[in-house]
């Protein structure tokens, strides 16, 4: 699919719809979406991309081994935070009791720890997603050349 | 401080150890195998901690955020969860001592790393399964052990085990789907997914949305035995277990089979109080479905050539027994069950370990292809004959004890039929594995290029395993005595 | 014994199309032999019973549970939060469901269970 309008189009729209997906995650405390959500609408971008300019070109903007740590790194990054209030003499994954500054209801800065953890889950989920998805194109290309 | 917090650590320890093997990559084999071996140690000690405070405090609660329930998750843990999780550390440590030299050769080297990885995440899901007292908490860990142990299945790359892999996942699926339409289903009556708060709802809710309870349940049913293999849902088991590397199936017969047991007693008597039992004729059901389990599974395994897929039919009829514990639902035999869990998955890891350890010295996997393979190879034909006569329920041995609790119960039901099945299904389970055992010892000597030498690793795990028989057979007063209350808390509800 | 009452039914109808969904994915996935149409079966049967499980916590008109109103009747919110994680592992069963069938097909040339079993008692 090297098609020159899905190319021009792709070029303009992704860095829209990665901004989009950053939002819905930061965003994921105060209105509807969160890490999942997000995550998935970040990793489309890069799908996007994929398909307008082929797998070898992805890989070498985001390397296997960049998604591979990205990806242990959120879900070891959500297990820290839960584990700081283990430190804070309250249960795991505690946010308020363990300290977390709450700030004003509404604001993109509140709730506590939800919002880190949100950002992990973010993380974690795009960078899955985006491993998945190349995994199964790479294994049409590897049968495609045979 | 740390001790309060075990039950969060226990699910916490191989969850992070997983991600931090999957940090660094395929490359990094022997920080890989270092880093499961230290929290597999670890995670051993938090279960033996977990135990003992159980029998002292009887029944331990951890509330995820400080949230109580029923809005937050909370982790619950009494004597026969903890009795659950010290067997699922105790046996994950063994096994992995095994892999360590003896892994590297069967799967390739590029997927060690990730091996290791997938184990301490099927390790986490079985921990959390066992400790969670939250529906849905238990639907999830429920999932990501199917979907691990499908990856251990198909790891070797072979097609057998691929194969095997697609109908074990598409199976499970089906039977976690089953769950948790279960759950919608409580759910929707009660408004709660937290086991207490669902048992004192029930009744009430009962009363009004008859129809919603008797589906759930169904459903329960149907969905765990699926998962756990009983008789006429067992068909994936076989070809799972029996193709799938040697250490993955020693966990998938001795652990992952027995976690859904688990959840479904859980389901039976801290969910449904004993009366609605009687409601529903759901013994009668489980008293059929493990009774052909028994018999099938054994005669299943006696048509066996090849020596995986036969220890994987005897886990089969082995599953029976478990569910005709709970059949039969008297405190004895309910003991017998959970005996059984425990000298199982010890009896069955020996097996498939030993088994593994056969094929990979000899190349020989043809049960009849055996002859002299004792001579050449006493240790690992040594410890899979005191398993196979265990699993025949020799008296000293482990296998008897829970056989006796289970044929107690059965007599104290008024059900002596069960004690005759019981008795048929040893005399078949001798037909299969003695052959095997005289065989080996007693046949010709086999004339093999070279001597291998098993790492020791594996002989070390073995000669553990063998300790174990052994000793859960003369002093079987040491579990029996740890779950006697367990069961009795169970009845009380 | 059953009275029909067609209004009561309107009301619940999500929960007679759930059951309806559940059934077309439960038989797609019993009868079909092509393991992708198996693996879309299980798909269909799991979005079946999120369905069923997001419509306990639909109420009628309610808001988005964000507190921010007043005097406004909120869908109960854990249901959906639920689901989210029970999408979230259909997806990567999916993702690994699908990737052991590619496998498959390398080594047979076939996504169909019965041609693939086929091959395998001729090999043996």
């Amino acid at each position: 699919m090297r098609d020159l309008i899905v190319r021009v189009i792709a070029r303009f729209i992704i860095p829209f719809i990665q901004v989009y997906g950053l939002y819905i995650v930061l965003y994921g405390h105060v209105s509807p979406g969160g890490g999942f959500a997000g995550g998935t609408v970040m990793a489309s971008s890069l799908i996007l991309y994929v398909m307008a300019f082929g797998a070898r070109s992805e890989k070498r903007r985001l390397p296997e081994w960049v998604a591979r740590s990205i990806e242990s790194a959120g879900a070891v990054f959500f297990v820290a935070i839960g584990l700081v209030s283990l430190f804070q003499g309250t249960t795991f994954l505690a946010n308020q009791a363990a300290g977390f500054p709450m700030g004003i209801p509404g604001r993109v800065f509140s709730a506590g720890a939800i919002f880190l953890l949100t950002f992990g889950i973010g993380m974690k989920v795009f960078s899955t997603m985006i491993t998945l998805f190349t995994h199964l194109i790479e294994e049409e290309e590897k049968e495609g050349t045979g | 401080m740390i001790t309060q917090h075990l039950p969060a650590l226990i699910i916490l320890v191989p969850l992070v150890s997983a991600f931090i093997i999957l940090l660094l990559g395929p490359n990094y084999v022997r920080f890989a195998r270092h880093t499961a071996m230290a929290a597999s140690v670890v995670l051993t000690v938090f279960a033996l901690l977990l135990l003992l405070e159980t029998t002292q405090d009887g029944t331990i609660r951890y509330y995820f955020g400080g949230w109580q329930p029923p809005w937050g998750i909370e982790l619950y843990i009494d004597r026969m969860t903890g009795f659950f999780l010290a067997i699922v550390s105790s046996i994950n440590l063994l096994v992995l001592v095994f892999a360590a030299g003896v892994l590297e050769q069967e799967i390739r080297e590029r997927v060690v790393a990730h091996y290791y990885a997938l184990f301490l995440i099927l390790t986490t899901s079985l921990l959390g399964i066992a400790a969670s007292n939250d529906l849905f908490n238990i639907f999830v860990f429920l999932e990501i052990s199917s979907v691990s142990a499908a990856a251990l299945v198909a790891v070797n790359g072979n097609r057998y085990a691929m194969e095997a892999g697609v109908k074990y996942l598409i199976l499970s699926t089906l039977g976690s789907g089953s769950v948790l339409l279960a759950i919608a289903n409580i759910y929707m009556v009660t408004g709660y997914l937290n086991l207490t708060y669902i048992a004192e709802a029930l009744p009430a809710a009962f009363a009004q949305y008859p129809l919603n309870i008797v589906a759930s349940l169904g459903l329960i049913m149907v969905g765990l035995t699926v998962k756990a293999a009983l008789y006429p849902l067992h068909i994936w088991l076989p070809d799972a277990h029996g193709s799938a590397p040697t250490t993955s199936s020693a966990v998938l017969s001795g652990l992952v089979v027995k976690v859904y047991i688990i959840v479904f007693i859980k389901f039976l008597f801290r969910i449904f109080p004993v009366d609605f039992i009687e409601i529903f004729p759901i013994q009668p059901n489980l008293l059929v479905m493990s009774t052909f389990g028994i018999l099938m599974g054994s005669i299943l395994a006696i048509r066996q050539t090849d020596i995986k897929k036969m220890l994987a039919y005897s886990t089969v009829a082995q599953v029976g027994y478990i569910f005709l514990g709970l059949g039969v639902l008297t405190p004895n035999a309910v003991i017998g069950s959970m005996l059984h869990i425990l000298n199982h998955a010890i009896m069955k890891t020996i097996l498939f370990l030993s088994a593994g350890c056969i094929i990979k010295l000899t190349g020989i996997r043809e049960v009849n292809r055996l002859e002299g393979v004792g001579r050449v190879y006493p240790l690992p034909m040594a410890a899979f004959s005191l398993g196979a006569l265990a699993m025949i329920g020799i008296p000293p041995l482990n296998g008897f004890v829970s056989k006796w609790y289970l044929g107690l119960g059965a007599l104290d039901a008024d059900q002596p039929f069960f004690v005759l099945i019981i008795l048929v299904s040893s005399f078949l389970n001798g037909l299969y594995y003695l052959p095997i055992v005289i065989r080996s010892f007693f046949g010709r000597e086999p004339r093999f290029s070279e001597i291998k030498v098993l790492p020791i690793g594996a002989r070390f795990t073995l000669t553990a395993l063998a300790v174990a028989i052994v000793v859960f057979g003369l002093f079987s007063a040491l579990p029996v005595g740890y779950l006697e209350p367990a069961v009795e808390q169970l009845f009380a509800g | 014994m059953i009275d029909l009452d067609l209004v009561k039914l309107w009301d619940n109808a999500f929960y007679g199309m759930a059951i309806i969904i559940f059934l077309v994915g439960f038989w797609i996935m019993l009868t079909h032999s092509n393991l992708i149409k198996k693996i879309i079966g299980m798909n269909i049967m799991e979005t079946a019973i999120f369905l069923f499980f997001v419509a306990i916590g639909y109420v009628q008109g309610g808001a988005a549970p964000i507190l921010d109103q007043q005097g406004v009747s909120y869908v109960n919110p854990l249901p959906s939060a639920l689901i989210l994680t029970g999408i979230v592992v259909s997806v990567s069963v999916t993702a690994f469901a699908l990737s052991l069938v590619v496998k498959l097909y390398q080594y047979y040339g076939t996504v169909d269970a019965n041609e693939i079993a086929y091959i395998r008692r001729n090999e043996e």
